[in-house]
């Protein structure tokens, strides 16, 4: 049976369940992904830095087209959202799409992303509602 | 330094090609291009393909292809960069021949989407997104160019209407191309009432996944058509943290190498086939090569202005036959510097292609002379 | 040295709602009678993505956030629930990672029915007074099931708190805590079972009744409390009757019930059931009140609280988390196909 990586999800639960980002030590970019050495100023002293929880919508589409994870929740928003330093791109959840803003107040939401069939791992990470 | 030379050629329809394997599809155009090329002796066949392993299940493609025609001992290389890998094969294919290392050999294009069902189609196309920060959440493609989309019309103030242009341009173009999978016209108001895929972009928008290869032998030997330049980068800065959404970055860059290395201008391109796998990709593309000011594409389309941009349909029309894309636009490409039929001859004795992987990741421009 | 207490506190309701009457409308009930017996107008449902773990962590992050307490401070997790999204694997090591806890917090699920998250505050506070850790987190949390057309839908619901509980920056100190025990069978869910059963009647007087007043009895005998000394009185929700009933039994004027019932609106959310009347009452409580909080979980057990508000209330109060009463009005109507969808009570291809 096919199932999902369990060591790809595991590796990268810090970026998923809290945003931890990379700051160049030197000239204090910040980083999501997190870079390995400094795309700004060349430096290797990095440190992770998790991203602020609230920010703001830049812009969105409503995502009808989808791949086989997410059928059942289709449409799917995605939006570009500013969180201080850095910008993500992620699922908005609960959210009409009518009523979404680029510059609204969005805060991180903790959810499921993926869930492995019936037996495999449910997958957890970042998405963003609007503020209430 | 030795000179690359397109020698024969072959593409064949894209479509739904149930009853073909990716092999044989491979296989196919590659005996029509060397057929067209006289047999020379080849070296080595470089495969482009985006989807092999995974809607195909099969790894060392050309072992396989050359195996279908007994083509014992040839060299093969299985090259993949997404919906990009036709002209990074390109690219690699060529500078082998260039290096003096291989007298003559051969790209062949493949890739057959429509073995998977719609939503496996998405799952593999958005593996050119970050598996682990885009693929994960659901992005694909199609959701980022939906997002340049938007920041584009929005801040060169177009309406959604300009946009459409693209698809309707494209239609034209690939009504007329025997090759293409879409080949009828199409009208503003067809895309205006198609569905919305991913706002603004719509059905129209898109384009529609289809089975395809093509092939080209490059030589040494003197041929019709010479690779004049080449150009390949990347835009390595995520797509959640750029710093702008209307341009392709990742074009410009090989454009300017491209054009360089051929000593050309935009203003000797005659002829252009660029990777509109979205619409909003073939305006920024046709603007990254120079076709057009920065913002300034629709304009040109609104005007009426004649562009000798994407004669095949573009992905829109032809159909987007993933990694085999880079591939048919060099065929393409060269014909219309031929005026091989179904083309007609390109006013003029440069061409380009633009060949692109996932949302402005990688680009490979090629410039081809008669 | 100060008492142990809540420090701070966070809640949850998913902002998906359906009505009583379209549920009633689905299975050929009457909504009126179903309303009247239930007093259940209508109740709070987890988005198609969310589960016992995402509320949970939703509803930690608010508390980490009132209280201003970095999370490394924080020594224990301890999540009671029974609805957990794995038979095997606990909520509370995903809670460490989520939260950003230390790999030496204490971690463990509780389950005992709805009851399970008081004993997780009662063990936490056990922790913190032994000196062991200085702040601890318990969590109620539930994504709670009910057969479809059957009578536990049109009450079991989903939602989340998190009590943060230390000796320092004491909201509401623990005055004195009393159990309650015994095998009664009420209501139970066998192991791969996927709805629980229940005795409808026997819910009420043996199960309910007699643990919930046994337990608040226990509490104001062995304390000396009288009615008059509490200023709120808070009970497990089932539904809106039994706690007034209950409190009725115990002598509590309504105007001291009514201020923690949240079941009209959000329905049952098990563990997180008098926990979160409990969170709606902290937010309106003045310095000095004293509150009685009484949880109960079915096969069979209460426990009783006497909680006195401190000063440092206000503060807490102050801070920009959601209310449990924003909550109740924040919420989207769905209808009873969607509801099915999002409880994944529908059969799919897996």
């Amino acid at each position: 049976m096919e199932h999902e990586s369990v060591p790809l999800y595991w590796r990268n639960i810090p970026a998923y369940y809290r945003l931890v980002a990379r700051r160049c030590k030197r000239c204090g970019e910040v980083y999501f992904p997190p870079v390995l050495k400094c795309p700004r100023c060349g430096s290797n002293e990095l440190e992770d830095v998790e991203l602020p929880q609230e920010g703001e919508l830049v812009e969105f589409t409503v995502l009808r087209s989808v791949p086989t994870d997410f059928l059942k929740q289709k449409p799917v928003i995605l939006g570009l959202v500013k969180l201080g330093p850095a910008k993500v791109l992620g699922q908005i959840v609960d959210a009409a799409p009518e009523k979404l803003k680029e510059g609204q107040r969005v805060e991180v939401a903790f959810r499921r992303v993926v869930v492995d069939g019936k037996y495999g791992l449910v997958m957890y990470g970042y998405k963003f509602r609007p503020r209430p | 330094m030795i000179d690359v030379w397109i020698n024969g050629a072959a593409m064949m329809q894209t479509g739904r090609h149930y009853s073909l394997n990716i092999d044989e599809m491979g296989a196919k155009v590659l005996e029509e291009a060397l057929k067209d090329a006289g047999y020379p002796d080849l070296d080595a066949i470089f495969v482009a393909s985006a989807t092999a392993e995974q809607a195909d299940k099969q790894q060392m493609l050309g072992a396989y292809i050359a195996a279908r025609l007994g083509l014992d001992k040839v060299a093969t290389f299985r090259v993949e960069n997404a919906d990009g890998s036709g002209g990074s094969a390109l690219v690699l294919a060529a500078s082998a021949v260039r290096s003096g290392l291989y007298n003559c050999v051969a790209v062949v294009g493949v890739d057959k989407p429509n073995d998977v069902l719609s939503n496996q189609q998405q799952d593999i196309y958005s593996t050119a997104t970050d598996s682990v920060y885009e693929r994960f959440f659901g992005v694909t493609p199609a959701a980022q160019a939906a997002i340049m989309a938007k920041l584009y019309l929005k801040k060169y103030e177009y309406k959604y209407e300009d946009l459409a242009l693209w698809p309707v341009l494209m239609h034209k173009n690939g009504a007329s191309n025997p090759y293409a999978y879409m080949r009828k016209q199409a009208k503003v108001e067809d895309v205006l009432d198609s569905e919305l895929v991913s706002d603004p972009l719509r059905l129209y928008d898109v384009g529609p996944m289809a089975d395809g290869a093509a092939a080209a032998v490059l030589c040494n030997r003197k041929g019709a058509v010479r690779i004049l330049g080449m150009g390949s980068a990347t835009s390595s800065t995520p797509f959640n943290a750029r710093q702008d959404y209307d341009v392709l970055y990742s074009a410009k860059e090989a454009a300017e190498r491209a054009y360089k290395m051929a000593g050309i201008t935009a203003r000797d391109v005659a002829a252009a086939e660029v990777h509109d796998s979205y619409s909003i990709f073939g305006v920024l593309a046709a603007e990254a090569l120079g076709l057009a000011q920065r913002g300034q594409l629709l304009a040109l389309l609104k005007s009426g202005a004649d562009l000798n941009v994407n004669l095949s349909g573009g992905l829109k029309s032809r159909g987007n036959v993933m990694g085999a894309t880079g591939v048919y636009q060099a065929v393409e490409v060269a014909w219309q510097l031929l005026g091989k039929s179904p083309f007609k001859k390109a006013d003029g004795n440069i061409g380009v292609i633009h060949s692109m992987g996932g949302a402005d990741k990688i680009s490979t421009v090629v410039v081809l002379g008669l | 040295m100060s008492r142990v207490g809540i420090v701070s506190w966070g809640a949850y309701i998913p902002r998906y709602r359906i009505r009583t009457e379209d549920i009633a409308a689905t299975w050929g009930d009457d909504p009126q009678r179903i309303v009247d017996m239930y007093l259940v107008y209508e109740k709070s449902v987890e988005g198609y993505d969310e589960d016992a773990i995402t509320i949970a962590v939703e509803a930690a992050r608010r508390a980490l956030r009132r209280g201003k307490v970095d999370p490394k401070r924080i020594g224990a997790v301890y999540s009671g629930t029974e609805s957990k999204p794995y038979a095997v694997k606990p909520i509370s090591s995903i809670l460490v990672d989520a939260l950003g806890l230390t790999n030496n917090a204490f971690a463990v699920d509780m389950e005992f029915a709805c009851k399970a998250a008081s004993d997780g505050i009662i063990a936490i506070a056990g922790l913190v007074e032994s000196g062991r850790i200085e702040y601890g987190l318990a969590i109620g949390t539930d994504t709670s099931q009910g057969e479809p057309g059957e009578h536990l839908d049109y009450s079991a619901s989903s939602g989340g708190v998190a009590y943060i509980v230390g000796r320092d920056g004491v909201a509401a100190e623990f005055e004195a805590v009393y159990t309650f025990n015994s095998d009664t069978p009420d209501f139970w869910r066998r192991e791969g079972s996927p709805y629980p059963m229940h005795g409808e009647g026997f819910t009420g007087e043996p199960a309910y009744f007699r643990h919930v007043v046994g337990a608040a009895k226990g509490l104001m005998e062995k304390y000396g409390y009288k009615v008059s000394d509490f200023a709120y009185a808070i009970f497990h929700q089932p539904n809106g009757r039994f706690p007034m009933r209950a409190a009725a039994t115990l002598g509590f004027p309504a105007d001291k019930v009514k201020p923690g019932i949240v079941v009209t609106h959000i329905g049952n959310t098990y563990n997180a059931s008098a926990l979160m009347g409990l969170a709606r009452v902290l937010e309106m409580a003045k310095p000095g009140d004293r509150i009685l909080l009484v949880t109960f979980g079915s096969g069979a057990g209460s426990n009783a609280f006497a909680l006195k508000v401190t000063d440092v209330i206000e503060e807490r109060q102050r801070a920009d988390v959601p209310k449990v009463g924003e909550m109740l009005d924040d919420k989207i109507y769905i209808d009873y196909a969607t509801y099915l969808k999002n409880r994944k009570m529908v059969k799919l291809f897996e």
